[in-house]
């Protein structure tokens, strides 16, 4: 035993040793607070900003943000006031009275104090699989929250962040579930890949023991549960109906725009392959519905074979023979950067004329290790969102925010996606502060508040969404091309915009689980 | 014997050939068969075959020189690699360089230190020992590799001469990283092949693992000797994971989960020989590549492919002759000295055991830092999952504690037990179905013993390893097996009694209740008939059947127990999550995390199980610690510890063969006023303490008195000539 003892206390000390002293490479990218202080000030213009953007018309924007004034509205979300929008507390009919010295405030709800308001974010991140996978999210909501502190708070109060890492476990999901209950007012940025029970989330009681559940401001809603969960609102809308039994036809919705653009400016005969993530059948049922979407607008598929997270590179020989065969002039991948880059780089090394072919990715292949470890390899590739890209901080004031918070130069999506949970959540009790004063927020009062909530787009820097309805994807887009080993902005040309036609967006319904063919 | 091992080869490839054939028939892609598809794909796969062949030579090095099966050899692929990283593409060293530092100087360094401080001591260790202490070494490698380099940093590494072309060869081309890993593959062989077949050294390194002493004795340095192969076998592995690198996507995940396919491979050599790993791994490569190209499983089978392996590996497994009964050497080191608990010393134990849960349950348990109030969500949360990890955990017990089957999937059994509730309950929670499900699972647990009833030690493990692998990417992913849902929960809280569990609090209780009711159960069971026959087999197969024990009978009715046991405690498993993820859950990783805490615990002690609550104790402490704020430091280092912990504990076994609850017990026992007999027990334990290192037989230097005193012992002649006092007082 005594050898036993000393052996686990050297290993244990060698293993924590060089974890601290390999974290140097990882810091740069994966930690830690934003460095840089928030440098925004509020002034009194942006009340009436407020005033336009949050009233009683926005069903009307709405409607009005679908058609094809949208560049125009864009424009104006993004004027110089819009900055100041997203600095909370004051927006009432009367601008000059600061509400917070009027008002004795109370501790209204579960996680809301006199001076402090308790969010949860929730995220997996460390794992035997992927240490520190999701660990941007987290930074992503510490960075919103250090901002928004710096400007005053919210709801006359200072935001308290309690941090969950949900390790990418179902159990460690639920515990953050049963955390946020106990301790929080609401979540927000939540990036778990298996939340698949949420009845601890949409059961909580509040204050008043009525089980109304903790409002879940997440980014990524990945089971069918937390997708379809009445007390979550992600920022990545779920493009699926609600509520679904889990077998069987399901209304879905998808984006084609980017697809529908190459046709129409690029290549209208556009025949190709479609890879179909098969590692998960939540990967295939999510995705089969855009391949059959492009088959609607008259993509034609050659073949949509599965791909595997765990190919390797040599593996992506047989979909180049596959496009040789039909003489695809399109491949699209539903997969990760990684997937394309060995698709592209077997290309090479297989000697594959891809001269004309256009090849395709979605949000997945935004990131700047596509571009330095893809190199020229990946020139010339289509990559689709549904934001403003990073290096439009000129366009967007929400945008040029986070880039200053975040403190990275090209910072994850997740953190994106999690700080934009951070802006939904602040636009709802805006809302309800408007309304009521700073004690009215309660849970009950922030899930009506969201439910309602006709028009989010991030303070114009995300595609527009309607949290009304449970199944509304996103219908903005905006293209990226890979030119000269950075991402060029294709279309919509102009910076700053995004393209919302609603023809955007096609419905099928269909049994996907049973339409992959592969 | 001859002929019996041709039958079964015939047999198994007929069978192979047959399903092979129906598959192909039913699941044709309806790709056209054209040369260049063909030679495509033929090319493809040798350069797969090739990177996993790496692998696999070095398995069979270790192996076929130590006698130690390397579980660890895909971690320490995986370390090689991020290394290189580290020094290629992170600190822009030249790849040459950075190639020649890792494999020929990290590489052999990180194998002889594995050698010398872990791996000497497993040689006269129980199999199950070596076996749990390899597989720790690989979750803790893996962990700790994801520990310095932080995955949320992307990482890749290029291919050699990546922008060079490559060869031409028909229709197709062949990169020249991948010509550079066909060719090192055979050169590695061959040069293996001649450094084991015709060389002193090589000689000398077979002859170890074959009579270590008897080799010393004519000239061979056997600690030298081990060393080397743990050098040899590391710098493989590091190669190995260099040149596949840039072919995959880069964490250790990926990297490592390729071992699985040399773990086939290997055994297609029957672990021993290095040219037939190398046309294993070849021939696994064409496989895989030529059914990636002509055949779709669709969506419900979509990880098929990815099978390929671990069922060859079972079929290898299965049709290989197997290795002689070495009754000495299992009788030695699987010497019972522990007393069987009693009766009501087992009452007494299990109704503690259940004070202390009602104590936990109900919040009365507290620590000074932790608040009682937070035991109502998170903490019991945790201790339930805990708790049904530790059900499945005691269906260990009977196998690998008592008979010696070791069994690395546990989570196929009990996910398979969770399958058969979803089926037989459906959403109705009724917990009078549990039985039943106990019942159906137990001939499952025979099926699989039907194959294990000729296999033993380190084929079992593989063939267990197989069968979860294959579960898990063919079975469990099946839309019918574990249909998706929308809404709630797959599995409902289960009603018992008219009582509907769905509150933790009662669920644990409930859980405890059941844990406590198995546990006494197997205590009642290990002193019955059928207990005494389970460990005498596993003392001595040949022995045991010479006294007349049905061995092959007796193991199928252990692992029929032990499936069932499995398969209910399932249920529970399965309740507690509420919903099950065949991505996810079923993972081999997750059951080696089962099997080496409980091993670690102590697998021989069914109380065992409750050790499981390691990771969700240190995980629930951590949580506390966060919310008293300033102990940064403690919450990183029991952080760090819920991720290096099982590995840590598994390879800790070397020193503990027994596991901790089992010394815990020891040390306890003998202020137990009924236990006069326990420090006459720990002081027969002490006299039995490891003897002196014998080193080089006096190769080197002259024998010292403690060294031919030790010999004497070793060879049985000390007690016959030296009394127990001359052996002390020898010693002193």
């Amino acid at each position: 035993m005594k050898h036993f003892r000393w052996v686990i206390c050297l290993l244990a000390v060698f293993a924590l040793v060089a974890a601290s002293c390999g974290g140097n490479d990882d810091d740069d990218s994966g930690s830690g607070a934003p460095d840089a202080a928030p440098t925004a000030v509020h002034d009194d213009s942006m009340d009436d900003d407020m005033d336009d953007s949050m009233d009683d018309d926005m069903d009307e924007e709405m409607d009005d943000s679908m058609d094809d004034d949208m560049d125009d509205e864009m424009d104006d979300s993004m004027d110089d006031d819009m900055d100041d929008s997203d600095a909370g507390p004051v927006a009432t009919e009367e601008p000059e009275v600061d509400p917070c010295a009027s008002v004795e405030l109370q501790a209204t709800d579960i996680g809301v104090s006199e001076d402090t308001i308790s969010i949860l974010v929730m995220a997996d991140v460390e794992n035997p699989f992927a240490p520190g996978l999701f660990q941007g999210a987290i930074d992503g909501v510490n960075a919103w929250a250090e901002r928004l502190n710096s400007e005053g708070g919210i709801a006359c109060r200072q935001i308290e962040v309690i941090e969950h890492d949900s390790k990418l476990t179902a159990i460690d999901a639920t515990n953050g579930f049963l955390v946020a209950c106990e301790r929080a007012f609401a979540m927000i940025g939540t990036t778990s890949l298996f939340a698949n029970d949420t009845s601890d989330l949409q059961t909580c009681p509040d204050a008043q023991g009525n089980d109304i559940g903790v409002p879940d401001f997440a980014y990524i809603t990945t089971e069918p549960t937390h997708q379809c969960s009445v007390v979550t609102f992600a920022t990545s809308r779920p493009n699926s109906e609600c509520p679904y039994e889990g077998t069987g036809p399901r209304v879905v919705q998808s984006q084609v725009g980017h697809a529908q653009w190459v046709l129409e400016n690029v290549e209208p005969d556009l025949h190709g392959l479609y890879l179909v993530p098969t590692d998960l059948a939540s990967t295939i049922t999510s995705t089969m519905p855009q391949v059959r979407s492009f088959q609607e607008i008259g993509v034609v598929i050659d073949a949509e074979p599965g791909v595997s997270g765990l190919a390797t590179q040599a593996e992506y020989g047989p979909y180049l023979q596959a496009m040789a065969e039909a003489n695809s002039n399109f491949a699209y991948t539903g997969s990760n950067d990684q997937s394309i880059i060995k698709w592209r780089s077997e290309a090479r090394a297989q000697g594959f004329d891809d001269e004309g072919v256009i090849w395709m990715c979605q949000l997945a292949c935004y990131t700047p290790t596509f571009l330095e470890q893809g190199g020229d390899t990946v020139e010339g590739t289509y990559v689709w969102l549904w934001f403003l890209p990073f290096d439009e901080v000129d366009q967007n004031q929400e945008l040029a925010d986070f880039m200053d918070s975040i403190g990275k130069e090209f910072p994850e999506a997740w953190a994106a996606g999690s700080w934009a949970g951070g802006v939904l959540f602040e636009q709802v009790v805006n809302e309800i502060v408007a309304e009521g004063g700073p004690n009215a927020i309660t849970r009950e009062a922030v899930l009506e508040g969201a439910r309602n909530l006709a028009s989010f787009d991030a303070n114009g820097w995300w595609s527009p969404a309607d949290y009304t309805t449970t199944q509304n994807i996103m219908p903005c887009f905006m293209l990226l091309q890979v030119q000269d080993g950075a991402f060029a902005r294709v279309h919509p040309q102009e910076r700053g915009e995004l393209d919302c036609d609603p023809d955007n967006v096609v419905e099928l319904t269909r049994d996907w689980a049973a339409e992959f063919g592969g | 014997m001859t002929f019996g091992l041709r039958r079964s080869v015939v047999v198994t490839a007929v069978v192979a050939v047959a399903i092979a054939t129906v598959i192909a028939v039913f699941t044709w892609a309806g790709t056209p068969v054209t040369a260049k598809t063909f030679l495509n794909a033929t090319y493809i796969g040798l350069t797969l075959g090739a990177l996993w062949a790496m692998y696999a030579t070095g398995l069979v090095v270790v192996y076929t020189t130590t006698g130690v099966f390397n579980f660890a050899q895909g971690a320490i692929g995986v370390f090689g690699a991020f290394f290189y990283w580290e020094l290629q593409m992170n600190r822009g060293w030249h790849p040459i360089l950075a190639l020649f530092v890792v494999v020929f100087l990290f590489a052999p360094l990180l194998g002889i230190c594995l050698d010398v401080l872990v791996m000497r001591r497993l040689r006269t260790a129980p199999l199950v020992v070596q076996l749990m202490v390899t597989v720790g070494m690989m979750v803790f490698l893996i962990s700790l590799v994801g520990t310095i380099w932080n995955a949320n940093t992307p990482r890749w590494v290029n291919a050699f001469f990546k922008d060079s072309g490559g060869i031409d060869l028909g229709p197709a081309q062949l990169t020249w990283h991948r010509f550079i890993v066909f060719v090192t593959a055979v050169v590695v062989a061959v040069i293996l092949r001649f450094l084991l077949y015709k060389t002193r050294i090589g000689t000398a390194m077979r002859a170890v693992v074959d009579n270590r002493e008897l080799a010393a004795l004519n000239g061979a340095r056997p600690n030298m000797v081990s060393s080397l192969a743990w050098a040899i076998g590391s710098m493989l592995g590091a190669l190995g994971g260099i040149l596949i690198a840039s072919e995959l996507e880069f964490n250790p995940s990926n990297l490592n989960d390729i071992v699985i396919i040399a773990f086939a491979a290997a055994a297609f050599g029957a672990l021993r020989n290095l040219p037939l790993a190398v046309v294993g791994a070849l021939l696994l490569g064409l496989l895989r590549q030529h059914t990636e190209t002509w055949l779709n499983f669709g969506t419900n089978f979509s990880k098929a492919h990815l099978g390929i392996a671990p069922l060859l590996l079972f079929a290898v497994v299965v049709a290989l002759p197997q290795a002689r009964l070495e009754v000495g050497r299992v009788v030695s080191n699987l010497r019972r000295r522990e007393r069987y608990t009693n009766w009501w010393e087992g009452l007494i134990g299990c109704g503690a055991l259940m004070l202390c849960a009602v104590m936990f349950s109900g919040g009365w348990l507290n620590f000074g830092i932790w608040d009682p109030e937070a035991w109502g969500g998170p903490a019991l949360n945790s201790a339930n999952a805990a708790m049904a990890l530790a059900l499945i955990g005691l269906s260990l017990v009977p196998l690998i504690g008592w008979a010696g089957q070791v069994n690395f999937a546990p989570l196929a059994f009990a996910g398979f037990g969770a399958f058969v509730y979803l089926k037989l309950a459906g959403d109705t929670g009724n917990g009078y179905w549990i039985p039943l499900v106990g019942l159906i699972c137990a001939p499952l647990g025979a099926l699989v013993a039907l194959p294990a009833a000729r296999l033993r030690g380190l084929y079992l493990a593989l063939m267990s390893m197989a069968f979860a692998q294959g579960m898990a990417l063919i079975f469990f992913p099946h839309e019918w097996v574990i249909p998706r849902i929308g809404v709630g929960r797959q599995f409902s809280h289960i009603e018992l009694f008219g009582i509907t569990f769905d509150d933790r609090r009662g669920y644990f209780l409930l859980m405890m209740s059941v844990f406590v009711i198995g546990v006494y159960g197997l205590v009642l069971l290990r002193n019955s008939r059928y207990g005494r026959r389970w460990m005498a087999m596993h003392g001595s197969q040949a022995a045991a059947a010479t006294v007349g024990i049905p061995v092959v009978q007796t193991k199928v009715v252990v692992y029929a127990v032990s499936a069932s046991l499995a398969g209910m405690a399932g249920v529970f498993w399965a309740t507690v999550a509420g919903n099950l993820s065949a991505g996810q859950d079923f993972d081999l990783l997750n059951g080696f995390q089962i099997v080496l805490l409980i091993a670690a615990a102590g697998v021989s002690i069914p109380m065992a199980g409750i050790f499981l609550v390691f990771t969700p104790l240190f995980t629930g402490l951590s949580h506390r610690l966060e919310d008293t704020g300033n102990v940064g430091f403690l919450v990183e280092i029991l952080d760090q510890l819920v991720v290096l912990g099982p590995g840590l504990l598994a390879i800790g076994m070397v020193f503990n063969p027994r596991g901790a609850i089992f010394e815990m017990g020891r040390g306890f026992s003998p202020i137990l006023p009924w236990r006069s007999d326990a420090r006459a027990e720990i002081a027969a334990e002490n006299a039995q303490k490891r003897e002196p290192e014998i080193g080089e037989l006096g190769l080197e230097r002259p024998f010292t008195p403690e060294e031919v005193i030790a010999i004497d012992r070793r060879l049985g002649i000390l007690d016959e000539v030296v009394p127990k006092e001359g052996y002390g007082a020898a010693r002193s």
